[in-house]
């Protein structure tokens, strides 16, 4: 069966049965999170784009930050009928697109804080990392089957890596 | 800090006429490096969602080469030099021969040199752009080393995504065009400027200029 795709902005977080690809374009130092649940097929997406939610409105959209869209996206995933213990998760993005030598400024190092703190926060609920593609200095594309469940990243230069 | 949101007419009209000034000094900087005229558009004061950067301005996913600078002085800014990346590399051929004459074969060039040239005319145009509104604002003038990037369009932008994204939704962005005259028929060179002055430094800047 033909798989129907889904391409994700930023800030965005989606959960959704098979068959289905979920894509997300252009990642810099924002991250690519894929959560699924390959028995009761279902997968979900965020484009998270800084690490921490502090001092900011509750309106903000759950997918923005590392620390909220972590639960949010496990707590719909346990809503589509996923099994906790069976959710294994991918991360792919959290490039540092600029270097400036002899700087350091926070936003030039998100990328490195987005991929500890989503890592983090797996881990905090218990969801196994089976996969990841992250750092360097390269923007990524990626797309996310669930019907193999595999994560196909796209990097300028560098070709396409399946993880 | 004050919400980007609330500023009135006046004062996006003063940051514009900051961009103005910037403009001016970066083309005629750019100019006198390439031994070219250069057109430039008036420039724009513009609010953007953060979640929108990619397609304001332009393909996502087309290939661009961007120089970033850092303000480190009084008035706190980040600026970035983004063309396409055809037009990056033709601005790096015209600097090249124009320095080293016109049978430098460009094409063999690694491209450690190309970026440096590449990063060059970007230090030197935002170097300007920066150095006029210092002067303007009576602020010190001190800026970072440039970094260079030849990536997707929206992937460069999350740089702006995770300056303004922290603060808000929407990032006030002065964005203005530069373009190189006089070349041959059906090429072009364009580039964008854009500043990107921290969420603090608005502040300073709208009350230098009297308008808050």
């Amino acid at each position: 069966m033909a798989e129907n795709s889904i391409v994700l902005g930023m800030a965005d977080l989606m959960v959704v049965p098979a068959p289905i690809k979920l894509i997300t374009l252009g990642l810099g130092s924002c991250i690519g999170l894929v959560v699924y649940d390959s028995f009761a097929k279902v997968a979900g997406m965020a484009h998270i784009m800084l690490p921490n939610s502090r001092g900011l409105s509750a309106s903000e959209k759950v997918g923005k930050f590392a620390d909220t869209a972590v639960p949010a996206i496990i707590e719909e995933m346990l809503k589509k009928g996923a099994t906790r213990t069976r959710i294994k998760a991918k991360i792919a993005g959290g490039a540092q697109m600029f270097a400036l030598p002899g700087m350091s400024a926070d936003f030039l190092t998100v990328g490195a804080k987005n991929v500890n703190e989503t890592m983090a926060r797996l881990r905090r609920m218990g969801i196994a990392l089976v996969a990841s593609d992250t750092g360097g200095n390269k923007g990524r594309t990626i797309e996310f089957s669930t019907s193999n469940w595999m994560l196909k990243v796209k990097t300028l230069g560098k070709g396409t890596n399946e993880i | 800090m004050s919400d980007i949101a609330s500023f009135n007419a006046l004062q996006l009209d003063a940051i514009k006429e900051v961009g103005n000034i910037g403009t001016g000094n970066a083309a005629t900087a750019l100019s006198g490096l390439l031994s070219r005229m250069i057109h430039m558009e008036v420039p724009k004061t513009e609010m953007v969602s953060i979640y929108e950067l990619g397609e304001h301005y332009g393909d996502p996913l087309q290939i661009v080469g961007a120089v970033f600078v850092r303000s480190l002085g009084g008035f706190q800014c980040s600026l970035i030099f983004i063309q396409n990346e055809e037009d990056a590399n033709l601005m790096v051929e015209l600097l090249l021969k124009q320095q080293f004459g016109t049978f430098i074969p460009v094409g063999e060039i690694p491209q450690e040199m190309t970026d440096s040239a590449l990063s060059e005319v970007g230090n030197i145009v935002l170097s300007s752009f920066l150095n006029a509104i210092n002067m303007l604002l009576g602020t010190q003038h001190q800026i970072s080393v440039p970094g260079v990037a030849h990536d997707m369009l929206s992937s460069i932008l999350d740089v702006v995504a995770s300056i303004y994204g922290q603060m808000g939704e929407t990032a006030l962005l002065v964005n203005t065009e530069l373009r190189v005259e006089g070349l041959e028929e059906g090429r072009k060179i364009s580039g964008h400027i854009i500043l990107i002055p921290d969420p603090d430094a608005l502040e300073l800047l709208l009350k230098k200029l009297k308008v808050m």
